[in-house]
């Protein structure tokens, strides 16, 4: 019987591959497909943002939303997001009984852990989230969930001009 | 080769849209009834026709909102005397990129498409836009997850 030596699997390099030889990098059609999914969000106007507290009147919110010009507030307790209030709450939930509940909390009417985007997202997410799940704005939280932001109809439509120039 | 999206949207007309089916209310109905109607077809706009249909302009959810803040809500004035006056018109051949643009300039969310005639055929606006791009370019837009909350903490263990 004639011994050989064993040859241990990894002095073989014969059959070996680099894991990274067949990636193929993204191909975009134009910088704005670029910008769309390799941008960070914040590439987009986030800011100036509105923000109140639970306990503010729903009145008082609405002079808000009207004298900053804005169709979305997002309500803040201890620095956390609990909610948003918009222009669509006020036509679902308040124009028919304002008279009733105008001086109540804007926690009764608000809509509840809105769905969010992190900064550290792209463009697209918001674009996603705003088309296909429809939500009409989008607060952007930083990883230790501070408020940085928040991107609407408004402003995604304007980042889109922004290349059209 | 393949287009981009800036090729697209110029090229392409409010036609390739999502062209929303059009809330049409007459100008002597009560902004009330109005608000009532926007809710149901969850709609943030109602567009203010005449008898033929064509447009004499629109009412918003944010002309809602002015209404109560600064007149404390007065819902049983009819909706023309607080509409707006321009009901932004577009027709099915004009360009997205035109609409993109006009929605920058007037700072308005919501356009009219009227057909030939000048009648009602469809609602579009920043919605529109936005469903626009998602449906041509779904491999950038809606290749995405849904809900990036859960965090690195909650998932260990799991």
């Amino acid at each position: 019987m004639v011994l050989r030596p064993q040859r241990h699997p990894a002095d073989d390099t014969s059959d070996f591959e680099d894991p990274l030889s067949r990636y193929e990098a993204p191909v975009y059609n134009d910088e704005f497909e670029r910008a769309l999914c390799e941008d960070r969000i914040t590439e987009m106007k986030v800011t100036p943002f509105s923000t109140i507290s639970p306990s503010t009147s729903i009145v008082e919110a609405m002079s808000i939303m009207l004298g900053n010009d804005v169709a979305c507030l997002m309500v803040v307790e201890n620095d956390h997001l609990v909610g948003i209030f918009t222009e669509r709450d006020v036509l679902n939930k308040v124009a028919e009984r304002f008279d009733q509940i105008k001086h109540l909390p804007v926690s009764l009417v608000m809509t509840h852990e809105p769905a969010v985007v992190y900064d550290n997202s792209a463009p697209a997410m918001a674009l996603n989230l705003m088309a296909v799940a429809g939500f009409r704005h989008v607060p952007i939280l930083n990883m230790s969930g501070q408020i940085v932001g928040i991107v609407g109809p408004r402003r995604a439509v304007a980042y889109l001009r922004k290349f059209l120039m | 080769m393949e287009q981009g999206v800036r090729y697209h949207i110029t090229h392409e007309t409010v036609a390739e849209l999502a062209v929303r089916k059009p809330l049409l209310v007459r100008p002597e109905t009560p902004v009330r009834q109005v608000a009532a109607q926007m809710r149901e077809a969850q709609l943030g706009c109602a567009i203010v026709v005449d008898a033929t249909e064509r447009p004499l302009g629109k009412f918003t959810q944010r002309q809602l909102l002015k209404l109560l803040v600064e007149s404390g809500g007065k819902l049983d004035q009819p909706v023309s005397a607080v509409m707006y006056q321009n009901a932004d018109t577009v027709s099915m051949d004009t360009p997205v990129a035109d609409l993109v643009r006009m929605m920058g300039q007037r700072q308005i969310r919501y356009l009219t498409v009227v057909d030939q005639e000048g009648k009602v055929v469809g609602l579009t606006g920043q919605k529109g836009v936005m469903e626009y791009l998602a449906d041509h370019f779904p491999r950038h837009v809606k290749v995405q997850r849904m809900k990036p909350l859960i965090s690195m903490e909650e998932r260990e263990g799991a």
